[in-house]
């Protein structure tokens, strides 16, 4: 598989080793290979190990898998975490003047290149990245000059001179490889296409799908690692008209994007782990008021401040659960960086014609994953937008009781109610977290009470049946073995579909993007001989939640160390897994 | 907005459950008069209201309005205002509302500089929780909690938002029915975040700070020959710990609300029936 190509640069946080991984990533996807990318990242500014790998194929890759062909190591520390992946054909290119020492192990190509000093020739040392990047082109043989663009996009603000200067280094790098090692590519001709790529990690695409739904109101308060969806749309939103509060905690947060979407604005939060706890009691109040609104939360290792800085899907319960009381909601949980974009679409129109909130759940590891598309993927006119049962001056009308008086929480058969925006003429109404009859008015009235809860509820019901709460299904669909998972495994599981049929086993895989409601998956898991359910959180949140369903026993696969799934990692695990007896529990 | 919109349009058709002679009666016909009196109308007027007996003030006023969970009535405020420059924001609620649990939402609301009104109904104590001490509790008050008293100074919510770069602070008193309605009136008309401190009693709960208490001790800044504008005139008054004022105490009238500041102009209500016209360039930003 020479084509494949696994790439890493690592060091201390600090040394500038994502930009440098995003600046490889962009001149691959300039050649119009496919890439996928991963971040190894310590939760600390300085200092920490941090890595950036990047597969790459002219075939789509979606996973990371446990093969490391290319290492650029700052520290002695990137060498030492990636000796497992590192194999015999492996090249570590690292700077032999450094103050370590570098142990590389005897098979492997150790590639010295004085970094530093090239990089000083060429206007600086801080570009010892560029030309380590230009030495990585040389071993696999790949055109520098698509680096060049990559820099140019990367630095052309700067003014040509800095461009100048990065290309300037990369061909240092290049050259002083060529001079002095005999590497012939190492097997490597990074065949490139015509194909023109998008490059984009989940947060952007969850941004992306904000704007495109016309989302104009976004407050937020910094949390790793939803932070990057407020950094998107920040400078963007303006552009339509729209405006990103950065707010003094969560607590505010969830409530001004609540006066916004109360105001008629489309208006969205995100956030993450303590977070989603400190907007939990701002839910029922969404709920009841009927206010449409959309909270993301992009999962991370909890509980408490956990590993903030990495991968976990442990929120679920949190996200159908959280609150007092009882709190219809719906929760769209993406399954791909391409699905964070249209799903936050979904969670808008959603959001607006059932005016409930809407749990956007997304992870980690997708959210910091960057991956190529086809720029079509994300066909903008494709979009559609749906306000629900938005009244104007004249609808109104017919939603004013005998006195005159608008209904806004009227009690009808699909369970939304009409829903007047301030401004709209004789639609004042007011709306309260306590119970409140169709006028909004507080009661406690048993037979209003009773008509309110069962109304909200009723926009499930009505949204189960006319939405389409569907999965997306891959491999063998007659295999006797069933995977199902949730969130970003998907990417893992379609590839780790390829080592098992290598091996001769066949699976069916059914990646669901709907938590609540979700598809009915009885017949399909009746249908199979052993389902396994695939999820990165210890105890199986959403395998409970199929045991529920269908009242069957399920054999489970978690992973809770923080990394995420791998693809091959994932195939052996199956594997076994199938082997295994009765499920545990 | 229409010209002969008057107070009572604002008057919903629920009866208040706030007991007889309840200080909250006045400031809520004061704030519907100044609403009234500046030309808005409930149409386009949006009301944030707490939790708290003041927090029912949303229910007993019309207009478009959402009485939201405890202490965070200005965020909500502040989304309103953003994506509707238009209209007109009141927010109101408590003194354990607004300066305990929602005390950090106060801070950075007032340093915002929000174009709304805030009216705080301050009866230094907790009225619907019946009667514990709240932020502008007297340290020796003695309640069902502090039966000792708080045995700390209360919070001194004037100094508290000057500090915090305030570009209005005003106090005013319910039973002063004309003053107090004035006064709101110049927070309402203020370009920027408007905070009223309302002496409002609680008659129930509170027999110290009671009306006669602020009939008898209250100083009108009118009588002073005060001048709002001058600031170091507006920390003496907000820090004298001897006397209790009313009326506007600072105004700065080159104050810039936030969203002008941030060049927030548009109804953000109004979006295209589909994505915007230029939205392939959101894509091609990631070539
Ligand atoms: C999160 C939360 N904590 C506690 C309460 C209970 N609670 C309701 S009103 C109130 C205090 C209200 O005091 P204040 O704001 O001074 O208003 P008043 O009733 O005196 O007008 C409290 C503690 C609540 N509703 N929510
Ligand atoms: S308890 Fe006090 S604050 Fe509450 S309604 Fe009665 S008098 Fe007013």
């Amino acid at each position: 598989m020479a084509e494949d190509l696994n790439w890493a640069v690592g060091g201390e946080a600090g040394d500038g080793i994502d930009s440098t991984g995003k600046i490889f990533a962009q001149a691959l996807s300039r050649a119009g290979r496919h890439v996928f990318t991963s971040k190894d990242f310590a939760s600390r500014i300085r200092g920490g190990y941090t890595a950036y790998k990047i597969r790459t194929s002219v075939d789509r890759v979606q996973s990371v898998v446990d093969r490391l062909d290319i290492l650029v190591a700052l520290t002695q520390r990137t060498i030492d975490e990636n000796l497992d992946e590192l194999h015999e054909d492996s090249a570590i290119i690292y700077d032999g003047e450094r103050s370590w020492e570098a142990e590389i192990p005897e098979e492997m190509n150790a590639v010295d290149v004085p970094l530093k000093s090239l990089a000083e020739d060429a206007g600086g040392a801080i570009m010892r990245n560029i030309v380590a990047l230009g030495a990585a082109c040389e071993i696999t043989g790949f055109d520098v000059e698509y680096l060049d663009e990559a820099l140019e996009k990367r630095f052309g603000g700067k003014g040509s001179k800095i461009v100048e200067n990065n290309k300037e280094a990369a061909r240092a790098g290049q050259e002083y490889v060529q001079e002095h090692y005999d590497l012939d590519h190492l097997g490597y001709d990074l065949e490139t296409t015509d194909n023109d790529y998008v490059l984009l990690n989940g947060n952007e695409a969850v941004g992306m799908g904000a704007l495109a739904a016309g989302c104009r109101f976004y407050a937020g308060y910094p949390i790793t690692p939803a932070t990057s969806i407020m950094e998107y749309l920040t400078g963007r939103i303006e552009e339509y008209g729209g405006h990103v509060v950065q707010a003094e905690d969560e607590l505010s947060a969830i409530n001004m994007a609540l006066g916004g979407a109360r105001a008629g604005a489309r208006s969205m939060t995100a956030t993450s782990g303590a977070g989603i706890d400190l907007m939990t009691e701002t839910f029922g109040l969404v709920a009841t008021s009927e206010t449409p609104l959309v909270i993301a939360d992009v999962q991370r290792s909890g509980p408490s401040t956990g590993m903030p800085t990495k991968q976990e899907q442990g929120d679920l319960n949190m996200a159908l659960y959280g609150g007092h009381g009882e709190v219809p909601r719906f929760v769209v949980a993406p399954t791909s960086i391409d699905e964070c974009f249209w799903k936050t679409i979904e969670a808008f129109n959603l959001a607006e014609k059932y005016q409930t909130p809407v749990f956007l759940v997304s992870d980690l590891a997708m959210s910091v994953t960057e991956q190529t598309f086809a720029p079509e993927t994300f066909d903008m006119d494709a979009v559609e937008i749906d306000r629900g049962k938005l009244v104007d001056d004249d609808s109104v009308d017919e939603w004013l009781d005998e006195q005159g008086r608008f209904r806004a929480h009227a009690v009808t058969d699909d369970g939304v109610s009409p829903r007047a925006i301030p401004g709209t003429i004789d639609g004042a109404h007011m709306s309260t977290g306590l119970e409140h009859d169709e006028l909004g008015r507080r009661t406690e009235d048993q037979d209003e009470r009773v008509q309110q809860v069962d109304k909200r509820n009723r926009k499930v019901e009505t949204a189960k049946e006319t939405e389409s709460w569907d999965y997306r299904e891959f491999g063998d669909e007659d295999a006797d073995n069933l995977i199902i998972s949730w969130g970003s495994n998907e990417g893992a599981l379609a590839e780790a579909l390829e080592y098992l049929e290598d091996d001769g086993i066949d699976v069916r895989v059914i990646s669901v993007p709907y938590i609540f409601p979700r598809p009915d998956l009885s017949d399909e898991i009746d249908a199979a001989d052993e389902t396994i359910v695939v999820e990165c959180n210890a105890t199986g949140q959403f395998a409970d939640l199929l045991e529920h369903d269908t009242l069957t026993r399920l054999k489970r696969i978690n992973k809770y160390t923080g990394v995420r799934f791998k693809a091959d990692e994932l195939a052996e695990q199956i594997t076994e897994k199938l082997s295994e007896e009765v499920p545990a529990q | 907005m229409s010209s002969d919109v008057r107070f009572t349009d604002f008057k919903s058709d629920k009866q208040p459950t706030w007991c007889p002679g309840c200080g909250d009666f006045g400031t809520m016909n004061g704030m519907m008069k100044a609403l009234a009196e500046t030309g808005n109308d409930p149409d386009n007027t949006f009301v944030v209201a707490g939790i708290g007996c003041s927090g029912k003030i949303g229910t007993y006023m019309h207009s478009y309005a959402l009485h939201g969970v405890h202490g965070r009535a200005l965020p909500v405020g502040t989304g309103v205002k953003m994506a509707r420059p238009d209209i007109e924001v009141m927010v109101a609620g408590g003194d354990g509302d607004g300066y305990s649990i929602g005390a950090g939402h106060f801070v950075h609301a007032v340093r915002r500089n929000v174009d709304m009104t805030y009216c705080v109904m301050d009866n230094r104590i907790y009225g619907l929780t019946k009667g514990q001490a709240s932020p502008t509790s007297r340290s020796d008050f003695e309640t069902s909690t502090t039966p000792e008293g708080p045995k700390q100074p209360p919070v001194n919510p004037l100094a508290l938002a000057l500090a915090s770069g305030a570009s209005f602070i005003a106090q005013s008193f319910s039973s002063d029915a004309l003053r107090h309605q004035e006064i709101v009136q110049k927070a309402v008309e203020h370009d920027g975040f408007g905070f009223v401190n309302v002496f409002s009693p609680c008659v129930t709960f509170n027999d110290v700070d009671t009306y006669d208490y602020f009939r008898d001790n209250l100083v009108d800044l009118k009588e002073e020959d005060h001048d709002p504008t001058n600031y170091e005139a507006a920390k003496q008054v907000i820090l004298d710990s001897n006397k209790e004022y009313q009326g506007v105490m600072y105004q700065d009238e080159d104050s810039v609300p936030y969203h002008e500041q941030h060049g927030v102009t548009e109804d953000m209500s109004e979006i295209p029936d589909g994505a915007p016209d230029d939205a392939m360039d959101l894509v091609r930003e990631f070539y």
